[in-house]
């Protein structure tokens, strides 16, 4: 009977505060990743908008953590399977239809049919075609770029007596190499490049794109075996001559190097080098990508979109977060490529970038990569086989060679 | 230890004399070992345990990032898988091209720095210092310096090599399957000789000069003198020099993964790097990559039990 006494007071003394906390709204803090590819001060500009956020939203603090682009991934898939994720990141495109597959992020799609913010038609069709498979949405486009533009030397084009519109055909391009090359004196015309790398991905999927190619087919096989798929790997062989030595451990770091200091005089990039460039004293130009004669130059699209993990405790807060990065007002102003929403991105592209009617041309006109839960491994074949092309392996053998194994991927 | 404690033993040693007490003894002997060996347990053998059994697993492609991802028991699958794969004998061959060339010049580099530097020269306390700079160079940056170096274009190497006359065309170094693992090989014996040097002009100070000198007296020269009485006066720590770096070769990572990932065409991929692949870069191939990881140390563990031997003949433990 006194112990019931006692339980009853100790009830009596503790509810009012349950009550009183549960009137008050909790604050809630939710994590958000992001990774910096550049010196660009990025987490900085993040940071503000954070606050910004914040003050609107006194229930919500971020907790913002910017990782190294090179480790950002594995620090993702350790924190994944270690039960730690944040509640909310970027992810590379071509890491979205992975992360969705293996049980790791949320479908957003009730979250897009009741926001009042945002729908398909804010971004970009290709960003939102990198986040949309197996009938569900399954992260919001963030940032975006293309590769490539091709990028010249416009005194090394004059002095060689060659014009920069002549390079947007593959034809023109070829010439130009030959014209702007001279061995013997350490100049090149166009920087090839094939280490193991994404950036030797986008740039060989560009060319079988322009020519009407594709890496995978609509079941997940492999494609490049295609005659427009094979087409476009001769073409890019058939300009080694005109390349820097060493195509196939080059990366387009190293092309960088070389363009700077004026040995060579095209090079292939996304928007993104403009800052690098415009900091040289390079007098420099580009054009849209490269396509045969009467085709129209496709390129591949690359970029980060916002996910929601499956084991985040705030999903609802996270997805107001997302809302609020990806609006016209404020996705312009955290990231370092282009924005995602397309308003946003005119009037980022009018402010940051030269040439941004040609920049909106090209993302308008541009593909993903290949979407398939087996992307880094395709991405993988295809690096090996830009190898085995530039260190003399026939486009047949390894054509034949990449898509036996990406066939065997789909057999696993 | 607490105050609490320490008026408890005063208070002991006050009330009768204390027994020497052989139990006691273990019992404080295991308290200083346990925190060491639960340390070695959590952070090395739990995870190694770990491995071994991720190997004998496959995760589906569906649940591989879930918290509880559905794992299946596919047994030794894996390991039969790479016997047969052409990339694993690549890996295998290139590890053990890698390792045994490495290792070997770099301890004879090594001795014959340690030699020379043991001989009373002028400028040798410089010498001596200069010599360890490639050891304390941090992994990366020397990686980035060889890069830099066999850069087909910019790098040092081609345009000593083309001013020499030696070479006409720029040669590209780690960009061909038949000289990238090689050029990484001779990497890898400049940042790791000094070591060599350094455990070898150790080991030089401590030959017998008496020794020396009556061999000298009896007629012996130079080459007969360091062959008969250096080489074995330091033959202990030959055994140990070629053990360790044997092992830290044989994992070598930062060098391979900065300059060519393992490229071009898998020519240059050692164990470490196609683990590392295997795992994360193909994004959730968790099994196969920890069959590679137990592989490396079925291999790893003959030279442990062989160091171990050593360090005991040697009487250092």
């Amino acid at each position: 009977m006194k112990k019931l006494l006692v339980l009853v007071l100790a009830a009596a003394l503790v509810l009012p505060v349950f009550s009183l906390s549960a009137i008050a709204q909790e604050v809630v803090t939710i994590e958000f990743w992001d990774n910096q590819q550049s010196e660009s001060g990025l987490s900085q500009y993040q940071q503000a908008a954070v606050e910004e956020f914040e003050a609107a939203n006194p229930n919500i603090k971020v907790n913002v953590v910017t990782v190294p682009y090179t480790e950002y991934q594995d620090r993702l898939v350790i924190a994944v399977r270690g039960g730690t994720p944040p509640d909310v990141s970027t992810v590379d495109q071509i890491w979205n239809y992975g992360f969705a597959t293996g049980g790791a992020i949320i479908p957003l799609d009730d979250y897009i049919a009741q926001s009042e913010i945002l729908s398909q038609d804010t971004f970009f069709p290709g960003a939102w075609d990198s986040a949309a498979f197996d009938g569900q949405v399954w992260g919001i486009p963030f940032n975006i770029d293309v590769w490539q533009f091709t990028f010249y030397n416009a005194d090394l084009l004059e002095a060689a007596g060659v014009d920069p519109e002549s390079l947007t055909t593959w034809e023109g391009l070829k010439a130009a190499g030959e014209a702007l090359t001279n061995v013997g004196e350490g100049q090149y015309g166009v920087g090839l490049f094939g280490h193991l790398g994404e950036d030797t991905v986008v740039v060989m999927n560009s060319f079988v794109y322009s020519n009407g190619g594709s890496v995978l087919n609509e079941d997940g096989s492999c494609a490049l075996d295609q005659p427009e798929a094979m087409e476009a790997l001769e073409y890019l062989v058939s300009l080694l001559p005109y390349a820097p030595e060493g195509a196939a451990n080059a990366g387009s770091g190293d092309m960088r190097e070389l363009f700077l200091n004026g040995s060579l005089a095209m090079e292939w990039w996304p928007a993104l080098e403009q800052p690098t460039l415009l900091g040289s004293d390079l007098n420099w130009d580009f054009v849209v990508g490269t396509a045969p004669e009467g085709k129209t130059p496709v390129g591949t699209l690359g970029g980060w979109n916002l996910v929601i993990y499956e084991q985040s405790q705030h999903q609802d807060e996270a997805w107001q977060f997302i809302e609020f990065l990806t609006s016209k007002d404020i996705n312009g102003k955290v990231v370092d490529l282009i924005p995602a929403n397309i308003e946003a991105a005119e009037a980022f592209l009018a402010e940051e970038r030269v040439g941004p009617d040609r920049i909106l041309d090209h993302l308008n006109n541009a593909r993903p990569r290949p979407l398939s839960p087996e992307y880094l491994q395709v991405s993988t074949i295809e690096q090996e086989m830009m190898q085995a092309l530039f260190t003399g392996t026939s486009v047949e053998d390894a054509v034949a060679n990449a898509c036996e194994q990406i066939n065997a991927l789909l057999e696993e | 230890m607490t105050s609490t404690q320490q008026t408890q033993r005063l208070d002991t040693v006050g009330s009768r004399p204390r027994r020497y007490s052989p139990s006691s003894d273990l019992r404080l002997a295991l308290l200083f070992i346990v925190p060491a060996v639960v340390l070695v347990a959590i952070l090395m053998y739990y995870p190694m345990g770990r491995a071994f059994q991720e190997s004998l697993y496959t995760t589906p492609k569906t649940s591989w990032l879930s918290v509880d991802p559905s794992q299946v028991y596919v047994g030794l699958e894996h390991y039969t898988n790479l016997v047969n794969d052409d990339v694993f004998k690549q890996v295998l061959g290139n590890s053990l091209k890698w390792t045994v060339t490495v290792v070997l010049f770099q301890n004879l580099i090594g001795l014959a720095a340690a030699v020379l530097l043991d001989q009373k020269l002028p400028g040798r306390g410089i010498m001596r210092a200069l010599v360890l700079l490639p050891w304390v160079l941090p992994g990366v940056v020397n990686a980035i310096l060889w890069r830099f170096m066999y850069d087909p274009q910019l790098g040092l190497i081609n345009s000593l090599l083309i001013g020499a006359g030696i070479t006409a065309d720029k040669t590209p170094w780690l960009a061909q399957p038949s000289t990238a693992l090689w050029a990484l090989i001779v990497a890898a014996i400049w940042k790791g000789f000094p070591f060599s040097t350094v455990m070898y002009l150790a080991a030089l100070q401590g030959v017998d000069h008496e020794q020396l000198e009556a061999a000298h007296i009896d007629g012996a020269n130079g080459a007969q003198r360091f062959r008969h009485i250096t080489i074995p006066a330091i033959s202990g720590i030959i055994r140990l020099n070629l053990l360790l770096t044997t092992i830290w070769t044989f994992n070598y990572f930062d060098l391979i993964w900065v300059t060519t990932r393992g490229g071009p065409l898998k020519s240059t991929h050692i164990f470490p790097t196609i683990i590392y692949n295997t795992g994360f870069g193909e994004f959730g191939n968790f099994g196969k990559a920890a069959a590679y990881g137990v592989i490396a140390v079925l291999v790893l563990l003959v030279f442990a039990v062989l160091y171990l031997r050593e360090l005991r003949r040697s009487e250092v433990l």
